[in-house]
């Protein structure tokens, strides 16, 4: 069966690779071995509860193939809620330079640095096996994560960020980036990209200007792709809009990618998830739906085959009952996919 | 003879005549028929002291007295921004560093300022072509001077002029393409009448408020800012001759740059000289040699100046023709105020 679970030292070489083949480009997946595993690693101790983390929890799902015992994708939760690295985003806002007397105006669009986004936990480091996006896994390891948000709704905040890859060009270059962020840095975007890949994204951010930025100054480039993302994003952004995300004025200080928000209560999988009590049986027919057990730190969210019928009861087959950890007769929460 | 004397209410329509000739970019200057008039009614209540003296501000006319005629004028402002806002751009240099990624990058910034607010300011300098030859711009220029020597108290410590940007011979400014424009959706002439119509609170509407990153602009651009227009070469050189410095002010519009100096750091300030007089009657001295002085009495209300040959000059008297003498309004037992028209 496929099911999600919290990633463990295991996993290194397959997030390696599934970082590699991916496309988007997955800032909060460093391509570094050993910068992954200290990620991995900052993980694991967040699904351990482990208090000396403090604010910096992270959590990393896989999706794995328990049948072949291969990862088919990654997903993440960044808490993003530590003081010392705030959340650097810019806002774009529109001004009007009018005068009555005049009878002249012009609207100008502003970006400003912004640390508003700070405490909102972001949905990050999605990666799936280039052959599954746009499927039923390809949602399954996504929403997984709000099936976790929704089993703990109490450890995490009421409004969701999810930053989507900004649009590239041919050899990786960055329009925005080009007009605006290499001025600061005197490097190509995909120099860049290393260092926010191997020291810190907080780091580059602070390099960033600090002084509003006048839209209409940039290159046209950079204008076009303001607020845009990436073609390879696109499953991803429709995904994210049918769970109910929506643009927002917020956009990658890098790259210039839209930022999408939703409230946590709102998504798609908090509102369609039921509970009922789940009973070990034969399923011969029914509809995809994904399930979650009840343990923060054995976390696992699988697809199963379910008929949710009239009753308070659902059944599940033994295997993926015990390969899900499930109690019978216990209560768990599912969604349809 | 061209003689140096307060404007007064009949030369409006010579003022009114040099504001449609002087083109763009002279925005002391514009043509409006109203506005010219308030600074001539201005200025005449400047000269006469009965002008708040934060508000005065002197025009002086240039008068061809065989014709005459009024062939050019300029100006000083004791304090400008005092009824409209006074805005430039300083040039600002901004360095991101981070030793950790090895990062060092310097940027170059414009960031709009009231900073010169109350300063003094030379202005206006306009004069006709018919009169633009031999000494006559520098003693339309330099009799300035002379007024600032005599009644420092008038001004403040430092002094500015602004210099005009370059524009090309239909009056773009590369500057204003690249910044201006985009903010305006208007051309530069229009925007630049609208200023020295006193119009400044358009510009404070309209023109972007935070810094602007030099980055930004057109390689045109950036070059213009701080350059001043080809026909204001010779008037900055001058200036800077006389100690004046660009100190990072520029126009917000054209880029020009903004060249200041503290008043008593003026060459013709320090090195003006009092000195005595005799008016010699069958005297005609030959004027327009490149040793020319120029000379100015002490009155505020009456004041005049003229040029002088070097061969009238001896180290604390000056001999005087009969028609220099009138010229100046000299009054018995008293000084003349003298400096070199070059140095």
């Amino acid at each position: 069966m496929h099911l999600v679970r919290p990633c463990t030292h295991n996993d290194v070489s397959s997030i390696e690779s599934l970082v590699r083949d991916n496309h988007a480009r997955i800032s909060s997946l460093p391509r570094k071995r050993e910068r992954l595993a200290e990620r991995i690693e900052q993980s694991i101790r967040s699904f351990q509860q482990d208090a000396s983390l403090g604010d910096g929890q992270f959590f990393l799902f896989v999706l794995e193939d328990t049948n072949t015992g291969e990862l088919l994708g990654c997903s993440g939760i960044a808490m993003n809620n530590e003081p010392k690295r705030p959340f650097y985003n810019y806002r774009m806002d529109e001004m009007i330079h009018a005068s009555e007397r005049y009878d002249v105006h012009t609207p100008v669009s502003v970006l400003h640095l912004t640390h508003e986004l700070t405490g909102r936990n972001v949905l990050c480091s999605f990666a799936v096996r280039p052959d599954l996006v746009g499927s039923a896994l390809f949602e399954l390891i996504s929403r997984a994560r709000l099936m976790f948000m929704r089993q703990f709704a109490a450890s995490f905040s009421d409004q969701l960020v999810v930053e989507l890859q900004g649009v590239y060009g041919d050899e990786g270059q960055s329009a925005f980036w080009d007009s605006l962020g290499r001025n600061f840095f005197n490097m190509d975007y995909a120099s860049a990209e290393y260092h926010v890949a191997t020291k810190s994204r907080t780091l580059l951010a602070e390099l960033m200007p600090v002084h509003p930025i006048y839209v209409t100054l940039l290159s046209e480039q950079a204008q076009a792709v303001l607020g845009k993302y990436d073609e390879s994003a696109n499953e991803t952004h429709n995904l994210l809009q049918r769970e109910g995300f929506k643009p927002s004025p917020y956009i990658d200080i890098f790259d210039g990618g839209l930022v999408m928000l939703a409230r946590r209560d709102k998504t798609r999988t908090f509102q369609e998830t039921c509970v009922k009590t789940v009973r070990t049986g034969s399923v011969e027919t029914g509809l995809q739906h994904m399930i979650c057990n009840d343990q923060f730190e054995n976390f696992r969210c699988g697809m199963v085959q379910l008929t949710d019928g009239l009753g308070d009861v659902l059944r599940v087959d033994k295997a993926a009952m015990s390969q899900l950890r499930l109690d019978d007769g216990n209560e768990y929460y599912f969604a349809k996919l | 003879m061209m003689v140096i004397r307060p404007i007064s209410d009949g030369d409006l329509s010579a003022l009114v005549g040099f504001a449609k000739g002087s083109g763009v970019g002279v925005t002391t200057l514009p043509d409006n028929p109203e506005l010219l008039e308030q600074r001539i009614f201005n200025s005449v209540r400047s000269f006469r002291r009965s002008q708040p003296k934060d508000r005065c501000n002197y025009v002086f006319a240039m008068e061809d007295t065989e014709r005459s005629t009024v062939v050019g004028v300029s100006a000083i402002d004791a304090n400008v921004g005092r009824e409209e806002v006074w805005y430039n751009y300083r040039i600002c240099k901004v360095v991101h560093a981070s030793r950790e990624i090895g990062v060092h990058t310097s940027n170059k910034m414009l960031y709009m300022t009231n900073d010169l607010t109350g300063v003094s300011e030379l202005c206006t300098l306009f004069l006709d072509e018919c009169a633009r030859h031999g000494n006559n711009g520098r003693l339309l220029s330099k009799c300035r001077m002379l007024f600032l020597a005599e009644f420092r108290e008038y001004f403040s410590e430092k002094i500015i002029a602004e210099m005009r940007g370059v524009s090309d011979q239909n009056g773009i400014s590369p500057f204003w393409e690249s910044l201006g424009k985009r903010f305006f959706q208007m051309d530069f002439s229009y925007a630049d009448y609208q200023v020295g119509s006193g119009n400044k609170e358009l510009v404070a509407e309209l023109m972007p408020k935070y810094p602007i990153y030099l980055f930004f602009l057109s390689p045109e651009a950036r070059e213009a800012i701080g350059q001043t227009h080809e026909y204001t070469r010779p008037a900055m050189a001058m200036l800077q001759k006389e100690g004046f410095h660009f100190n990072g002010y520029v126009d917000i519009f054209d880029a020009g740059p903004v060249m200041e100096s503290f008043v008593e750091d003026i060459r013709a300030v320090r090195e003006s000289r009092v000195v005595s007089y005799h008016v010699d009657d069958g005297y005609e001295p030959s004027l327009g040699e490149r040793t020319d002085f120029v000379a100015s009495n002490r009155s505020m209300e009456h004041f005049r100046a003229i040029s002088l040959s070097e061969s009238q000059v001896a180290s604390d008297h000056v001999r005087l023709s009969s028609k220099q003498a009138d010229a100046l309004r000299l009054e018995p037992a008293s000084d003349l105020r003298i400096i070199p028209l070059r140095y």
